[in-house]
């Protein structure tokens, strides 16, 4: 039997002013299934919270009503009083006779007819109200970070330093990723890889970060804080326990003009080889497509090939017949930081991107036109050419080098609309580079707008303009080819008013900034969403920009979106901070209001399971007590809903309840209407 | 047909499948009939007279005809279009059943028209049909006949649309109200596979279950609304009507309208997922405001 | 004759409309009184049947509330039930059934000014219109009469 009581508060003259609210007590007392019903002032205040308190335990009320603002001020704060005086709190709800009633309208009897109304509506929706409690989960305290780079390594860090394990999994040989390749970075002209390294180094060295180099993520199974992850760890054809960096098997490599990947091309390196000098870890990589024996193996010859690498290595760590290896990790929470790749120009375009190169650059075909990535290991020291920038085709130095922005990005044409964020910083930084190296050149940038809105990047790229004599041309370069000697730029200076044919000996393409590939399929593994250029999808634009709707998924860096250091170092702590919160509590504590599936009459369609946003639903197998199958009905993990209820509004015979907002409730609701 | 007869008597014999369900002469028309041994394979008929949709027996509520063994179905299009739903839904897994795709040449029903033995038309859903001979079966039979003509059911749709509101809802309304509520439409559709239909929830019951006109009026656009998208335009459900209710044209609206806004029509391929249940960035929503 | 009251059922999302009907009572924009609303998570939450079974218990009119594409709290329920919706508005015209009297919109958390204009024009409309359930035939029980 129901026992429900209605609490009416006054809200001072809020409510009082144009809602008579003794008169909908007095309405409500009558009101089949209501045990008592009084009205008073501040129902919030101490006083009031103790009214009602002393009311459920005084009438036995097997619910409660309290109709007054909107429950979005103070549902939680009534919800406690009635844990506190033993009631489930999902028994109590809130009639908005403020918000919905007396603030919008200002005839006295209607509003009061009006919020009597209301509050009959929902003392018939907590009759159909269950108690639910809270649900607990328990959390793996481990994180698993995807991707070595500056924001992984740095989410690594702090994860680690706050006192959480870290399985840190790289695809590549070394972590680092594209911050290793450059040789200075804005707006400071620090050199990245002594900004760098030292914190590689840590990864390394922390006792509490486990790095999986050289590995991919193979599979992910479960939920927020009961992750289980393969990681595939890659063979490198080196045994990690014996092999101690001495680099003797990269030195005695016969085969050592492999284009290195490193190096963007414009170097080799051998068949086995460490990536670049401070690699982390420091271990090399038998690369078996190169290999002169492994090739030969493909061939079908029998007898042994080559082998100097082993011969040469005086701890026997070279192993032929490595394998790739498997490892299962448990983890509570992913953070996803795989970064960015850059676009090619190229006709070659992975398919289905929407992606098309330039026939007017060339198609890459062109000599002495280079992109971002390449000018960096020009630049940098430890790079192809020491450090000098060269040009490819011959090693001469460039008298005049030309720098194109915007290759690619803003160009819907081309399938990718979006800016690319970092270009106009790091071509006027490319600027200075060159004229320090080459006093006598000449460097001219093509530019649509140039964005500069970092701290100290406008005063970065006047410096560029003003003080290293960069010539910017505003327009577009409507083709590149080759002449004789020199790359041929033909442009448009729209300021100026006038055409421009330049003689480049160097071009450099600031082209557009794009996800890894085989981003969608790891999102895939992950149950996260990308958006249509393979961009992890955050939570929330403005206000979840490192979380994403997969409850336990985090994000950092450039996977997100285009990003420069600093904002990926910052998602990388932020989403580290969001983990850290997230393993601050004994147990994982969730809101009930989830869905729940009546297995005895779910007819194993799976529509709920295509719909949840969330992929919060699973299949579960219904045996007999023989142990044979039944059916396969649909589950709802309380771990990851979320509660919206799409899936009961798809199923069709509502065989899964959205607990809170129940049809029963809604019924009820619906029905108090006449 | 010998060319069916034959491919169910082998079926039957490599004890590849245990039941041919197909038809068998009945009175003066056909039933459906389930051959279990040669005798009766070799009665299996095929005609414009073989409207049942067979694919209803294999969904799991039908545990009679489970406990047969494993079936082999006679298919015309629409059937098979059924078939890939119940796939489709997970109510069947393609390997356990033989698809026998026959190229269908359209159904008779009574009715009238010129040029046609007796006194018979083509039903106006097959003259509507997307697709007559399946694409997803494992044998295909029969030969191509003439084309169905007529007005079809577009036209029909057309006709009430084109009505004024007040005289679509008096149609409606009082095909509704002649509603018994026996429940023979959700029966034999193949694809109502629920083990308790949302009509048989009483707690809420959102849906009256005395056949008054409110409670039909509930009936009937729940049914429609929740085979839009999935509907193969079989015709059963009006075929198995006692009050004569025009449920093909309610159900050929709702085809037209996934069709119109969501580029969907029903086929035979179970990959193709129903519209509703996906959805679109760039969804129509004229009416929103 | 009195002046028709009509009774306006609303379902609407409590991260958007909701809200925002709340920002319409904290800037205190005045409305009309017929409409009650009844709180969801999400448009995703809303199946046709709520919108019939009001129709059965004597709404006039209802209205459906949530947020806009791609704003949805739980990221496309609102996609969902923007599919359903217009499969539903095209199945009640074809039977006949005045799809006018089911008022479709979106309104964000900060829309109060919004939700007042689709209230107010909402009442409009239904008073228009004219009550939907007529009480004649056996029992008194109303059989369902939506056209216009």
């Amino acid at each position: 039997m129901a026992r429900i009581g209605v609490f009416v508060c006054h809200c001072g003259e809020n409510i009082g002013r144009t809602v008579d609210a003794s008169a909908v007590a007095e309405a409500l007392r009558s009101h089949p299934g209501v045990a008592h019903a009084e009205d008073y002032r501040y129902m919030c205040s101490d006083p009031g919270q103790t009214l009602v308190r002393e009311a459920i335990a005084a009438n036995r009320l097997t619910g409660v009503v309290v109709a007054a603002c909107s429950p979005h001020m103070h549902e939680r704060t009534f919800r406690k009083v009635a844990s506190a005086a033993g009631l489930n709190p999902f028994l109590c709800e809130m009639a908005n006779i403020r918000e919905q009633c007396s603030w919008i309208h200002d005839d006295r009897e209607q509003a009061t007819r009006k919020a009597t109304a209301i509050t009959r509506t929902l003392v018939e929706k907590v009759k159909a109200n269950a108690p639910l409690d809270t649900i607990r989960i328990p959390i793996e305290r481990r994180a698993l970070v995807i991707g070595g780079g500056i924001a992984g390594i740095q989410a690594a860090l702090d994860l680690a330093d706050g006192g959480a394990e870290v399985v840190l999994v790289e695809k590549e040989s070394s972590i680092g990723g594209h911050m290793s390749q450059l040789s200075e970075t804005f707006p400071t002209l620090d050199c990245s890889q002594c900004i760098l390294t030292p914190r590689m180094v840590e990864v390394a060295q922390h006792p509490r970060i486990r790095l999986y180099a050289y590995s991919e993520v193979e599979e992910v199974s479960g939920y927020i804080g009961n992750f289980e992850v393969k990681v595939r760890r890659k063979a490198r054809s080196v045994d990690e326990a014996l092999c101690n960096g001495c680099g003797a098997c990269t030195q005695a490599c016969p085969n050592r003009k492999v284009p290195s990947e490193f190096e963007c091309g414009l170097g080799k390196r051998p068949a086995i080889s460490v990536p670049f000098p401070q690699a982390v870890p420091n271990l090399p990589v038998l690369d078996r497509a190169r290999c002169a024996r492994f090739m030969a193996l493909r061939k079908g010859i029998a007898k042994a090939v080559c082998g100097k690498c082993a011969e040469a290595c005086t701890r026997g760590a070279i192993d032929f017949g490595q394998e790739d290896r498997f490892v299962t990790e448990k983890v509570g929470a992913i953070v996803v930081a795989t970064g960015y790749q850059l676009y090619s120009i190229g006709k070659e375009q992975p398919e289905g991107e929407g992606l098309s190169g330039y026939g007017e650059y060339g198609y890459g075909a062109v000599p002495d036109v280079i992109d971002g990535l390449q000018l960096e290991r020009l630049a940098s020291a430890s790079g192809p050419t020491g450090g000098r920038i060269v040009r490819p085709s011959d090693g001469r130095v460039p008298k005049r080098v030309v720098f194109l922005q915007c290759v690619g990005s803003r160009d819907p044409a081309r399938g990718i609309p979006y800016c690319s964020k970092i270009c106009c910083m790091y071509v006027a930084k490319h600027v200075m580079l060159y004229r320090h190296k080459v006093h006598d050149g000449e460097a001219v940038v093509f530019y649509m707008d140039v964005r500069a809105a970092g701290k100290g990047y406008d005063e970065f790229t006047r410096r560029a303009i003003e003080e290293e004599g960069a010539i910017y041309r505003r327009g577009r370069v409507a083709r590149l080819w080759r002449d004789g000697e020199v790359v041929k730029v033909q442009g448009f200076d729209t300021l100026a008013g006038e055409p421009l044919l330049l003689d480049a000996d160097l071009v450099v393409l600031a082209t557009a900034v794009r996800p890894q590939p085989g981003i969608r399929a790891l999102a895939q593994k992950l149950s996260v969403s990308c958006d249509q250029h393979g961009f992890i999808n955050e939570a929330h634009p403005k206000l979840r920009p490192v979380e994403t709707n997969t409850a336990g998924i985090f994000v950092a860096g450039a996977c997100q979106a285009p990003r420069d250091i600093p904002e990926s170092v910052a998602m990388g702590s932020a989403a580290a901070a969001k983990v850290l919160g997230l393993f601050s509590n004994a147990e994982l504590e969730r809101e009930p209001t989830v869905a729940r599936v009546d297995a005895a009459h779910c007819a194993g369609c799976f529509l709920c399971e295509r719909v949840c946003p969330y992929g919060a639903v699973g299949r579960r197998e219904v045996r007999d007590r023989a142990g044979r199958v039944l059916k396969v009905v649909a589950e709802v993990n309380p771990g990851v809903c979320q509660g919206c209820g799409t899936c009961q509004a798809t199923c069709p015979g509502k065989h899964v309840e959205l607990q809170g907002f129940t049809d029963e409730q809604i019924y009820a609701e619906i029905a108090a209407l006449g | 047909m010998r060319e069916l007869r034959e491919l169910a008597a082998r079926l039957l014999e490599a004890n590849d499948v245990q039941v041919v369900i197909g038809w068998e002469e009945w009175g003066r028309g056909v039933r459906p009939a389930f051959a279990r041994t040669l005798a009766e394979a070799d009665r299996l008929v095929f005609d414009q007279r073989c409207v049942h949709n067979l694919a209803t027996y294999l969904h799991p509520r039908r545990k009679h005809i489970r406990r047969l063994g494993r079936p082999a179905v006679v298919v015309k299009g629409c059937d098979a279009r059924a078939a890939a739903g119940l796939i489709r839904d997970n109510q069947l897994r393609r390997e356990d059943v033989v698809l026998i795709g026959v190229r269908c040449p359209g159904m008779w029903v009574e009715g009238g028209a010129e040029g046609l033995p007796g006194d018979r038309k083509w039903a106006d859903r097959c003259v509507s049909c997307p697709q007559r001979t399946p694409t997803l079966c494992d044998h295909l039979v029969g030969e191509d006949g003439p084309e169905p003509d007529g007005p079809g059911l577009e036209a029909q749709v057309e006709r009430l649309q084109a009505l004024p509101m007040a005289e679509r809802w008096a149609f409606w309304s009082s095909a509704f109200e002649r509603c018994v509520r026996c429940y023979a439409c959700r029966e034999v559709c193949p694809l109502c596979f629920c083990d308790r239909c949302l009509a048989d929830k009483s707690v809420p019951q959102w849906i009256e279950s005395s056949p008054h006109q409110r409670g039909n009026v509930a009936w009937h656009l729940a049914r429609a609304l929740h085979l839009a998208g999935r509907c193969v335009g079989c015709g059963e459900c009006e075929r198995a009507c006692p009050a004569g209710i025009p449920l093909s044209i309610l159900n050929a609206r709702l085809q037209q309208s996934v069709r119109e806004r969501f580029e969907f029509v029903a086929s035979d391929d179970p990959s193709v997922p129903s519209p509703i249940g996906q959805f679109r960035v760039d969804d129509g929503q004229e009416f929103i405001r | 004759m009195a002046a028709f009251q009509p009774k306006i059922t609303a379902f609407v999302c409590n991260w958007c409309t909701y809200t925002g009907a709340d920002l319409a009572g904290t800037s205190r924009l005045q409305m009309a009184p017929e409409v009650r609303i009844i709180r969801l998570p999400c448009t995703g939450r809303i199946d046709p049947l709520f919108i019939i079974k009001a129709f059965e218990r004597g709404a006039d009119g209802v209205i459906v509330s949530g947020c806009h594409p791609a704003d949805c709290h739980y990221n496309h329920g609102n996609y969902h039930a923007r599919r359903r919706f217009a499969i539903f508005r095209d199945l009640l015209d074809f039977v006949g059934i005045d799809p006018r009297r089911v008022i479709f919109s979106w309104v964000s958390a900060s829309e109060g000014g919004k939700w007042r204009d689709v209230v107010d024009g909402a009442t409009a409309t239904i008073r228009e219109l004219g009550p939907c359930r007529t009480d004649t035939g056996d029992e008194g029980q109303g059989r369902l009469a939506c056209a216009s």
